[in-house]
């Protein structure tokens, strides 16, 4: 493989990351290259020793997506840099896949409760106003004045839930970027 | 040697490589695989990953060649780290030195 091969090979891999990161990484190979021949080493021995072009861009993935889900959060970013973390190998898909479909499961659980909370209330509290005017549909066995207020209760205890899932998504997600990036310090590659 | 172990130790000698003097990539990576054999490549993603997490900045100067080389340098974050990096790994080789020499007293 010679430098036109190598460059163009990594520059296909990096595909997703933002131009002007790629060309930074970019740059930085052809100064190695540079550097390699001025040492009167050939285009095909440096490639060589730079090892392979796939593993190098997907390190660099990895690292450019996890600072990107760091910095602006969002399900989308945060699901790009666990995905780019996954062509690093198998450590990867056990320790960084698994605890993330774990996370997303228990948070998705605690938004549907949640959500399924504030509708009771909601459908209660219409139920015990509108109920006694068709009473062949809603049967109100309890006060309607207890069935009232009970429901406003039941909706905002549903929605303080609803807004205390989304602050622990926001914790977990910041724990969890940090989480990736250490194992990203430690697992960085097959080689 | 193990690859993991290789893995691990390769931030701390970029960092240590980085403490006494800035050096250009190229300079790292030949630093670097004289003594341990990786694929050289390895060492740019982790300058960029030490750069992202402000451990190191980087600067351009012109070489004798005439084309312009990439400096890395430690930040003070990156001094820091680079000391404690150090400290934690020599205490570390020491204990696992007291193990493979079978000196290890019950305490």
């Amino acid at each position: 493989m010679n430098k036109k091969d190598f460059i163009s090979k990594l520059s296909t891999y990096l595909g997703g990351i933002p131009v002007e990161e790629r060309q930074d990484v970019i740059n930085d190979f052809e100064e190695h290259f540079k550097e390699g021949l001025a040492e009167g080493r050939t285009e095909e021995e440096i490639a060589d020793s730079l090892g392979d072009p796939r593993a190098l861009a997907n390190q660099f993935k990895a690292n450019i997506l996890v600072n990107q889900a760091e910095k602006t959060t969002s399900a989308i970013n945060i699901t790009r840099a666990v995905l780019a973390t996954l062509g690093l190998g198998f450590f990867n898909l056990m320790f960084i896949l698994g605890p993330f479909i774990a996370i997303v499961a228990v948070l998705i659980s605690l938004f549907v409760s949640a959500i399924a909370i504030i509708a009771a209330g909601i459908t209660i509290f219409f139920a015990s106003i509108f109920g006694p005017l068709i009473p062949q549909y809603f049967a109100v066995l309890i006060n309607p004045a207890v069935a009232i207020f009970g429901s406003i209760g039941v909706t905002c205890f549903g929605i303080l839930f609803f807004v205390g899932c989304i602050y622990l998504s926001k914790i977990l997600y910041r724990l969890f970027v940090r989480y990736i990036k250490f194992n990203l310090r430690i697992i960085t590659g097959k080689e | 040697m193990n690859i993991q172990f290789k893995k691990g130790v390769l931030e701390l000698c970029a960092l240590a490589l980085l403490a006494k003097k800035n050096r250009y990539g190229y300079e790292l990576v030949n630093e670097i695989s004289k003594n341990i054999s990786i694929s050289e490549g390895t060492i740019y993603p982790l300058l960029r990953r030490l750069k992202n997490d402000g451990f190191v900045t980087t600067y351009l100067e012109e070489s004798s060649e005439g084309a312009p080389r990439k400096y890395y340098q430690l930040t003070e974050a990156g001094k820091k780290m680079e000391r404690e990096l150090k400290e934690e790994w020599l205490i570390f080789v020491k204990k696992v030195n007291s193990f493979l020499k079978g000196g290890v007293k019950n305490e």
